[in-house]
């Protein structure tokens, strides 16, 4: 009735409040201890997942690491996958969405309908992204993140650990939360990590291939992604929310669906 | 590793050298965003932003828009909360009539009743916020301050200035600090949100124990004035506040109330991370004594030892009293999970206008209409009923808390008030009167708006793994919290119960609180006797025995 948690909500509260002022390495060592392998790194081709991954192998070098193989990924992110196997000897799960959820999507709408409408494309999020996602971490006792308190506004108040209410309560851990991005480049260049190549092409973040581009010179963040949207919700933006767990409650209500359910299926 | 150090209050870490604004500016967004344009001032741009597009309005302006209580709806598609903040919750007729016409003019026709006496609407339009902020301040209400990093809205016991047993009439102390604070360009970058309560309620309803400053009424050397508490908070680390063992007279209490702001805003550790901003980590770092010997170096003078005095007992000033002018009455008026009808609001501040009489909102998300005279009380209690909100119903209904959550609210992860309407429904089939003012506090996430940590029962959502008759919403139940004589905060005991079970535990745990407890044991003292183990066994239904020797 009463399902076992790794942390209650009165120790993630004083473990963030603790860890505030520690270094991103004692946050990833002190996670390894206590979750590995219960605990997997989400690396999407950011430069921040690569450098918690070159942190975490210190530590422990059977960290498990994954990716959300959403099947539009650009070959960079693969690439950069298989320097990731390469470097660190860590096999990447690449979590790949329904076959039965793509094709029903993709034979009703198409396979770009995220250029049709905001309902569509965060169909298509939902369906490659957010169930793999949510199955996934059900499986887990606790995931890290690489969310910046400075990406977003409305990340401000990330802290470092945390429970995921979104994804069954697992605790979620945000080690680079108070980095500012100048640091994270510092380390990568400094510690020779590699990274994405999109980002030498002007690219300010990384996604799937359709809804990703890069912006120009003086243009807002917001140009990288779904610029083509008139009526999206705010804030799901440049860094997509899907990491924050916003994302699913944005999209229940937008597309005015009950979270569906493995097996189910979209009834439109 | 620091794990094994203790963690929670008392532990106290020699403090780090103080970041330079430069560090500051570095490593926290928000302070960033602030010192680039105040967000006092967005509301000399809200007409212009309200002619665009709301993809058309940046990030950091949405955000800046949180200062004059707006904060966007979920979705995130143009429509707004408006959080209009009432002072000690006294909102005479003629400002809860304006309130109930702009929740139909300009809303969806319906308000909700917050857990520290604010008013929100919800489906607000930017383009019409100026026409409402006019209607507002013609009415004699602000929404300045009400959300961000700011003074928010200053509570206190909805009875000041009429209830028999008050040690005195803080009126005048809370006006004058909702004047001097409210919108004031010194108060509004504050390192995060800040709260304050003030009342000489000798049941201290106002909970001074969970804001981050309280004063408390006291009387000293025959003067009228406060004790202070300091550092109280809930959220993700809970604390309550501290006494800080001094006596304010009356008429310094909103000097005092200054000093231990700026004490607080001026100390730069403060800005570094936001996680570590509210006065509560100060009060962990310093100490209430410490806190004590800055303010009084900012004043120039020492204040008087004082201890805080404990309050007599726990009310929530529901039912029909006599106030301490004879002859006059003040009505509870429960509210269910605090939702209201616009048409309702108007048709009460009708009412009260009617005798003459007041409205005022209290942090249970009720009513009291007051000043209604003896001989008005049948009439005034029938129309009550036939607005909707017969005073005479179960007293749980008013005791029961749940804040705004879904499906307004962007941070939730469960629906709220609709989930504790339907507990409520159950409860009161099951269990009748005998809960008459259990604390029932639902929150749909970690932010603690319906004070989980405080309750009788406190419910926090979050989502189970596995789906159970559909749903994923689930509760943590957090037991052996309380306010008042009983102040404590409470643990999550019993986890991830899923929805549909909700009902079946609480009635378990209640249950077996009824026919094991000790003679006038309260809820709370009996999940203390019990072990976590026992409350867990209890809940899921797996107890060998409920009862005392049974």
């Amino acid at each position: 009735m009463s399902e076992p948690v790794a942390l209650d909500e009165y120790e993630a509260g004083e473990l963030s409040v603790l860890y505030e002022t520690e270094p991103a390495e004692d946050v990833i060592a002190w996670a390894l201890e206590r979750f590995h392998p219960r605990l997997a790194i989400a690396e999407g081709g950011g430069a921040e997942g690569m450098v918690i991954i070159d942190i975490a192998v210190k530590v422990q070098p059977d960290v498990r690491v994954f990716t959300l193989d959403t099947g539009r990924l650009p070959q960079e992110t693969y690439d950069l996958v298989e320097q990731v196997r390469g470097r660190y000897g860590v096999r990447v799960e690449m979590l790949a969405p329904e076959a039965v959820h793509v094709e029903e999507m993709v034979r009703r709408h198409g396979p770009n309908l995220m250029y049709r409408s905001v309902d569509l494309r965060l169909l298509c999020c939902q369906v490659r992204k957010v169930l793999p996602l949510t199955l996934y971490l059900a499986s887990l006792d606790a995931w890290i993140t690489g969310l910046r308190r400075e990406q977003w506004a409305s990340r401000a108040e990330v802290r470092k650990i945390e429970l995921d209410h979104d994804h069954g309560g697992i605790v979620k851990l945000n080690p680079l939360a108070d980095w500012t991005k100048r640091e994270v480049w510092d380390y990568i260049r400094a510690n020779d990590v590699p990274y994405h190549p999109l980002y030498d092409q002007g690219y300010t973040s990384i996604g799937c291939a359709p809804c990703t581009r890069p912006i120009e010179p003086g243009q807002e963040d917001r140009a990288g992604r779904w610029w083509w949207e008139k009526d999206g919700p705010k804030e799901c933006g440049i860094h997509c929310a899907i990491y924050t767990g916003g994302f699913e409650h944005e999209l229940e209500a937008l597309l005015k669906t009950e979270r569906f359910e493995d097996g189910d299926r979209e009834d439109r | 590793m620091p794990e094994s150090r203790k963690y929670g209050t008392g532990d106290r870490r020699p403090l780090p050298e103080e970041p330079s604004w430069e560090q500051v500016l570095e490593r926290n967004s928000i302070e960033r965003l602030k010192k680039e344009k105040p967000p006092v001032q967005i509301v000399d741009e809200i007409e212009e932003l309200g002619q665009r597009h709301y993809l058309d309005v940046s990030e950091e302006d949405i955000v800046r828009l949180k200062w004059y209580g707006l904060y966007h709806d979920k979705p995130r598609v143009g429509s707004f909360m408006l959080r209009i903040k009432v002072p000690g919750g006294l909102l005479p007729p003629q400002s809860l009539r304006a309130v109930g016409e702009i929740s139909i003019s300009f809303g969806e026709g319906f308000a909700e009743l917050s857990t520290r006496q604010n008013v929100q609407l919800h489906f607000i339009e930017l383009s019409r916020v100026p026409e409402i902020f006019e209607r507002l301040a013609a009415a004699g209400l602000t929404t300045a301050g009400g959300c961000g990093d700011a003074v928010r809205n200053i509570t206190g016991c909805p009875l000041e200035g009429i209830q028999a047993e008050e040690l005195f009439d803080v009126i005048p102390v809370v006006e004058d600090a909702a004047r001097f604070f409210y919108g004031n360009p010194d108060y509004m970058n504050l390192p995060r949100k800040h709260k304050i309560t003030i009342s000489a309620c000798p049941y201290q309803c106002d909970m001074p124990e969970i804001n981050c400053i309280g004063l408390v009424g006291a009387t000293h050397g025959g003067r009228a004035g406060f004790a202070v508490r300091v550092g109280g908070g809930l959220s993700t680390a809970p604390r309550l506040s501290r006494d800080m063992g001094v006596f304010v007279p009356m008429g310094e209490a909103l000097e005092v109330l200054r000093a231990i702001v700026d004490v607080w805003k001026e100390d730069r550790r403060y800005r570094l991370s936001r996680v570590k901003a509210r006065l509560k980590f100060m009060v962990d770092d310093y100490g209430p004594e410490g806190i004590r010997g800055l303010v009084e170096r900012r004043l120039g003078r020492r204040l008087q030892d004082f201890a805080a005095p404990e309050p007599q007992a726990s009310t929530n000033h529901m039912g029909v009293h006599e106030q301490k002018q004879p002859g006059l009455f003040h009505v509870g008026v429960p509210i269910p999970a605090g939702i209201v009808g616009g048409e309702q609001l108007i048709r009460m501040a009708d009412l009260a206008w009617s005798f003459g009489g007041d409205v005022r909102t209290t942090k249970q998300q009720n009513l009291i209409v007051t000043g209604v005279p003896g001989g008005r009380l049948e009439v005034v209690m029938e129309e009550l009923k036939e607005i909707g909100f017969p005073p005479e119903t179960n007293p749980l209904r008013a005791s029961a808390i749940a804040c705004t959550g879904e499906p307004h609210c962007n941070y939730s992860v469960t629906e709220t008030k609709g989930k504790m309407l339907q507990i409520l429904d159950h409860l009161e089939a099951e269990w009748g009167d005998r809960l008459s003012n259990f604390r029932l506090n639902l929150d749909g996430c970690p932010h603690a708006c319906a004070l989980h940590w405080v309750g009788d029962i406190g419910l926090m959502g979050t989502t189970a793994r596995e789906a159970v008759d559909g749903e994923r919403q689930a509760f943590d139940v957090f037991l052996r919290g309380g306010v008042g004589p009983e102040e404590a905060i409470a643990r999550p005991v019993v986890r991830r119960v899923p929805f549909p079970h909700v009902e079946a535990t609480l009635d378990r745990l209640l249950g077996a609180w009824f026919a094991g407890r000790g003679m006038g044991e309260s809820f709370r003292d009996f999940c203390i006797r019990k072990t976590d183990q026992e409350l867990q066994a209890i809940a899921a239904g797996t107890a060998v025995s409920v009862g005392e020797g049974t």
